[in-house]
C-alpha cells in the first residue's frame, strides 16, 4: 500500500462527476477551486457543469463550503481515519460493526449511500485538506484516504489530491525532490541528502535547538510554529526574506525586503497538481528578488574558507 | 587543445576498429592536428566516442513523482557528497538531477534522450534537464494520446493534425515525437485500455491504436524530424504480446520508426504461468526490415522502480505486486504510472524478461539498429549498463548467470543456445555510434574531424564490467570532466530541439479548443526558449523511404 493516485486539475474539470472534499474548506481557503477546476466548470464529458456533478463535503463542522455541497457529512472530530477504514471495508462488501459506525457520528445509511455513489460514478475524486492531514492521525489519515482512492480503481476511475496552499509550497517540494531525492525533512549536514521527518523537519530541529542559524524564505513560522520553536528562532541569528514585515521578521536579526513574486518578480509557481506556471511580473519594484538576494549571499559565503563534510550544519527552513 | 595519444581508437562510424592513433581536440571539436596543449597518454587504453542513450527517463514530473515515493530505496542509494566541483545528491534507481549528470558521465556517456515528456509539464522537464550537468540532452514529447490530435484523426483531418503536431513539438521545445500505448492511455482516463491495434479508443468512434500509429509515423517523416517516431507499443508486458508487436511493425512499413524497449514487447504464452520468449520471431521480422531501429530495454535482477506513461499497465502491475502505486493522468494528453518493483532470479516471469532483453541484443544481427538501454529505471538503473556489456561480450559469463535461474525457466528462453559474443567495436556501436545515428545527431557518436569532442577512455582489461564502470578519462566538449575515476570539472550541456515547419495560423485553430479543455492559459503553454540551456536547433529534412 502507499503511493498516490492522482491527475492534473483539467482531468477533474473535464470528467469528474463525483467530487468529495474531505477536511477542507475550499470556499474560504481555495476560493477559485470551485469555479476554475471543479463543480462549476462545464467540462468535455460533463457538459452541463454543476448539474452533471455531485459534490460531497466531509468535515467536522459546517463550514461555508457546506452550502456548495449536495451532501454534507459531519464526522465526529478525530474519527476521519475510522470513517475511511469503514469505507475501505464497505467497498469490498465486508461486514462492519454498527457500534463502530455510530462512533464516527455518521449513520450506516449515510455511509452506504456514499459507497453507492462512489461505485456508480464514472470519475470520482477526493480533495483532502489539513482537516484530514494535520489532525489526529496525520499522515495515517492521508495514507488511508490515498489507499481508498487506489482501491476504488477496481470499480471505477478514482483519484485523490491534497489541497495544498501557502503560495508555492508545491514548487518547493518539487525542487527539493529533484535536487535531493526527498520532498522535505532533509539534512545536508553530512554533505549528501538524508531524509527523516521528525528528526530533520524544521520544527523538530528548532525545538531541539540543533541549528545555530536560520534563513526563512516564503514562510512565516513566527506566526504558525509551536512556541518552543519560535523561542529558538529568537535566540539564533534568523534572517527573513519577505516582501512584507512578518511575525518572523519582528523576532529576526535581519529582515530583507524582497520583490513580491508574481507582482514585481518573475519565476515559476507550481499548482497543487504539480503543473508549473510561468510568472510574468506586471510591475517593476525597487526591491531585489529572493533569487538575487540568495545568489549574493551564496557568492559571499563561497569566498569563505572551504567547507568540509561534518564541520558545520546546513539547515534549510522552508 | 588536447591530444590523446597511444590509445586504441574505436570509431565504427568511420570504420576505425581498434587502431592505435592520436586524437586531437580543439574548441570542443575533433580536429586533424593540434600543436601544444595537454597530451593524455592513453597507451594500453581504448578510446570510444562518448556514449549516447537513446531511451532513458532522467527528468520530468513522473520521475520526480517516483523520487518522492521511494524513500526506502533512496536511503540505500549511493551518496554523492558535495565537493568543490560537484553538488550533493543521491544515486539509486531515480538519481537526483546533478547526480544523473555525474553518474552518466562516470560511465563515459555524454548525450541522453529523455523519452517521455508531457507537453503540459514540459516546462518542468526542462527545469530538471537544466540542472543535469555535463550531458547534452534531447527529449521526446508524448503525442499518441493527445486529444487535440485524436479529435483530428477522428475527423480524418490529417493535414491539420500534422500542423498541430509541429506546433506541439516546438511548444514543448522537444526533439522528437513519442507514442506510448496509443489510445490506451486515453482509455485509461475511464479506467480502460486498448490492447489490440483495432480496438476503438474509448470516447471515440473511429480512432484505433493502429490509425494513430500510422498517422504519427507518417507525420514525423513528413515533417522530416531527425529522429523517427519513438514508439512504445500497445499491450506492453503482457504474455502473448509479440503478436501485437509484429502487427505494429507491419503497420510501419513505408515509414521509419524506433521501437522502444523491445524486450517488454516480445513475449509468448497465454498467461503469467505459460509466458515465454518470442524474441526469435520478433528478431527475424526486425532483421528483414531496415526501416526500424530499437533499443533493448533489458532487465537486470534487483530493486528498481517502474515509471511509464502507460497508466493501465501500471494499475495491473500494482494489482500483481500489491506494492505502492502512483498515477498522474495529464489532462487531454497522457498519463503516468509509478510502481516500485523487484526483479528476482527465481521468478519465472522475471527470468524470461532478463533473457529476452539479452536475446534481442544477440539475435538482431545489425548492431546499428539495436541499442543498449534498460529503459532506465524500468529494467534497471542506467549505471548498471556495464553488467549488460559483460553479458554480451562473454557467453561463458552468460552460462554462469543462467545457473542462477529456476531450472523451469530454461524451457521458456533461447538464451542458452546463443553463442554470439559482442566485439568492442560492436559495443561502441550499440552504446554510441548507433543511437547517435538513430537520433539523427550527426556530430555525436563518432570521432571524425568536426565531431563533438565527447570521448570516453577505458583501461583495456579482461574484466569488462569493471572496465566500463570506471573510465580513466571522460572528455565532454573537449573538457576533461573525469580523470582517474573522479569528477574534475563539470560543464553545461546543450539542449537539442527541432522547429518543424508549421503555418502560424494553426494557433487560431488550437487556441479556442485549448481554452475549453485545459486549465492553463494558452499563452502559458509553450515553454519559453529562455528556459533551455544552450539550445541547439537541429534541422528537419523530409524523409522518403
Amino acid at each position: 500500500m502507499g503511493g498516490k493516485v492522482s491527475c492534473t486539475l483539467g482531468e477533474v474539470k473535464n470528467r469528474a462527476d463525483l467530487i468529495i472534499y474531505w477536511g477542507g474548506n475550499p470556499a474560504e481557503c481555495h476560493p477559485r477551486h470551485f469555479t476554475k477546476y471543479t463543480i462549476m466548470q462545464k467540462g468535455k464529458y460533463v457538459p452541463n457543469g454543476r448539474k452533471d456533478r455531485t459534490m460531497v463535503l466531509v468535515d467536522i463542522r459546517e463550514t461555508p463550503s457546506a452550502k456548495a455541497a449536495d451532501i454534507f457529512l459531519q464526522v465526529r472530530p478525530t474519527k476521519d481515519f475510522e470513517v475511511i477504514t469503514l469505507l475501505r471495508a464497505m467497498i469490498k462488501d465486508q461486514p462492519v460493526d454498527e457500534a463502530a459506525v455510530a462512533e464516527t457520528g455518521l449513520s450506516l445509511e449515510q455511509l452506504r449511500d456514499l459507497v453507492a455513489r462512489m461505485k456508480a460514478c464514472k470519475f470520482g475524486v477526493f480533495f483532502f485538506g489539513m482537516g484530514l492531514s494535520m489532525t489526529r492521525g496525520k499522515h495515517m489519515n492521508s495514507a488511508a484516504l490515498l489507499t481508498l482512492a487506489a482501491e476504488m480503481n477496481a470499480f471505477t476511475k478514482f483519484v485523490a489530491m491534497p489541497m495544498r496552499g501557502h503560495g508555492n509550497v508545491t514548487g518547493g517540494d518539487v525542487i527539493l525532490r529533484y535536487t535531493t531525492g526527498y520532498p522535505f525533512g532533509i539534512s545536508l549536514s553530512r554533505g549528501y541528502p538524508r531524509f527523516n521527518p521528525g528528526e530533520f523537519s524544521t520544527i523538530d530541529l528548532l525545538i531541539r535547538g540543533d541549528c545555530d542559524a536560520a534563513l526563512i524564505l516564503g514562510a512565516d513560522p513566527g506566526a504558525t510554529m509551536p512556541q518552543p520553536a519560535i523561542e529558538h528562532l529568537k535566540r539564533i541569528p534568523t534572517i527573513v526574506l519577505d516582501p512584507k514585515v512578518t511575525h518572523t521578521s519582528r523576532l529576526a536579526r535581519v529582515h530583507i525586503t524582497t520583490a513580491a513574486t508574481g507582482i514585481s518578480a518573475g519565476g515559476t509557481v507550481y499548482r497543487m497538481d504539480e503543473i508549473p506556471l510561468p510568472l510574468r511580473p506586471p510591475l517593476k519594484g525597487p526591491y531585489p528578488t529572493d533569487e538575487e538576494v540568495i545568489r549574493r549571499i551564496r557568492e559571499a559565503v563561497a569566498k569563505k574558507a572551504d567547507w568540509m563534510p561534518g564541520m558545520n550544519g546546513v539547515v534549510a527552513a522552508a | 587543445m588536447l591530444r590523446i595519444t597511444g590509445g586504441q581508437v574505436y570509431d565504427p562510424a568511420n570504420n576505425v576498429h581498434g587502431v592505435v592513433r592520436d586524437l586531437c581536440i580543439e574548441n570542443g571539436r575533433v580536429v586533424a592536428d593540434v600543436s601544444g596543449g595537454r597530451t593524455i597518454d592513453a597507451s594500453g587504453m581504448i578510446v570510444f566516442p562518448g556514449g549516447v542513450d537513446v531511451h532513458t527517463h532522467v527528468a520530468g514530473a513522473a520521475l520526480n513523482f517516483a523520487r518522492g515515493m521511494i524513500p526506502e530505496q533512496q536511503r540505500m542509494a549511493r551518496a554523492i557528497t558535495r565537493s568543490k566541483v560537484q553538488r550533493a545528491g543521491i544515486g539509486g534507481s531515480t538519481p537526483t538531477t546533478f547526480a544523473t549528470g555525474y553518474l552518466y558521465a562516470g560511465l563515459g556517456y555524454t548525450t541522453v534522450n529523455e523519452a517521455a515528456v508531457p507537453i503540459l509539464s514540459a516546462r518542468h522537464t526542462h527545469e530538471e534537464l537544466h540542472d543535469t550537468p555535463i550531458l547534452d540532452k534531447s527529449c521526446c514529447a508524448l503525442m499518441a494520446n493527445n486529444e487535440l490530435l485524436l479529435d483530428l484523426f477522428e475527423a480524418g483531418e490529417f493535414e491539420k493534425a500534422r500542423e498541430v503536431t509541429a506546433w506541439l513539438i516546438y511548444a514543448a521545445k522537444a526533439y522528437g515525437v513519442k507514442a506510448v500505448n496509443p489510445g490506451g492511455v486515453t482509455g485509461w482516463k475511464w479506467g480502460k485500455d486498448c490492447k489490440g491495434l483495432h480496438d476503438v479508443v474509448p470516447g471515440y468512434n473511429k480512432v484505433t491504436p493502429g490509425k494513430i500509429i500510422s498517422a504519427l509515423a507518417k507525420i514525423v517523416d513528413d515533417l522530416g524530424l531527425p529522429h523517427p517516431l519513438h514508439l512504445h507499443c500497445n499491450n506492453l508486458g503482457a504474455p502473448g504480446n509479440f503478436t501485437t508487436t509484429l502487427e505494429t511493425m507491419k503497420l510501419l512499413e513505408g515509414n521509419r520508426a524506433h521501437m522502444a524497449h523491445l524486450q517488454y514487447h516480445s513475449y509468448g504464452g497465454d498467461d503469467w504461468y505459460t509466458m515465454k520468449s518470442e524474441s526469435a520471431t520478433i528478431a527475424e521480422y526486425f532483421n528483414a526490415h531496415p526501416n526500424l531501429t530499437t533499443d533493448a530495454g533489458a532487465v537486470l535482477f534487483g530493486d528498481t522502480v517502474t515509471i511509464t506513461a502507460d497508466g493501465p499497465w501500471q494499475h495491473l502491475l500494482y494489482k500483481l505486486t500489491g506494492k505502492k502505486w502512483g498515477n498522474i493522468d495529464v489532462e487531454n494528453e497522457t498519463g503516468c504510472g509509478v510502481v516500485p518493483y523487484v526483479y528476482k532470479e527465481k521468478n519465472l516471469v522475471n527470468a524470461v524478461q532478463w533473457a529476452v532483453g539479452l536475446e534481442l541484443l544477440l539475435l538482431i544481427n545489425d548492431p546499428w539498429r539495436v541499442f543498449l538501454t534498460t529503459d532506465h529505471p524500468n529494467g534497471a538503473a542506467f549505471w548498471r549498463y556495464p553488467e549488460i556489456i559483460q553479458l554480451l561480450m562473454s557467453s561463458e559469463f552468460r552460462k554462469e548467470e543462467l545457473k542462477k535461474l529456476a531450472p523451469k525457466a530454461m524451457k521458456r528462453i533461447i538464451l542458452p543456445e546463443l553463442t554470439r559474443e559482442y566485439t568492442l567495436s560492436e559495443i561502441a556501436i550499440i552504446t554510441s555510434a548507433g543511437p547517435a545515428r538513430a537520433l539523427g545527431l550527426k556530430q555525436k557518436g563518432h570521432l571524425g574531424i568536426g565531431a563533438d569532442a565527447d570521448v570516453a577512455i577505458f583501461n583495456a582489461g579482461k574484466d569488462v564490467a569493471r572496465m566500463f564502470s570506471y573510465p580513466r578519462y571522460v572528455i565532454k566538449s573537449g573538457e576533461v570532466v573525469i580523470e582517474e575515476g573522479e569528477i574534475r570539472k563539470t560543464v553545461d550541456g546543450k539542449g537539442f530541439l527541432v522547429k518543424p515547419h508549421y503555418d502560424p495560423k494553426i494557433e487560431d485553430y488550437i487556441r479556442p479548443l485549448f481554452q475549453q479543455v485545459y486549465t492553463m492559459s494558452f499563452d502559458n503553454y509553450p515553454v519559453e526558449m529562455s528556459r533551455i540551456m544552450h539550445p541547439d536547433i537541429q534541422p528537419c529534412m523530409p524523409h522518403n523511404l
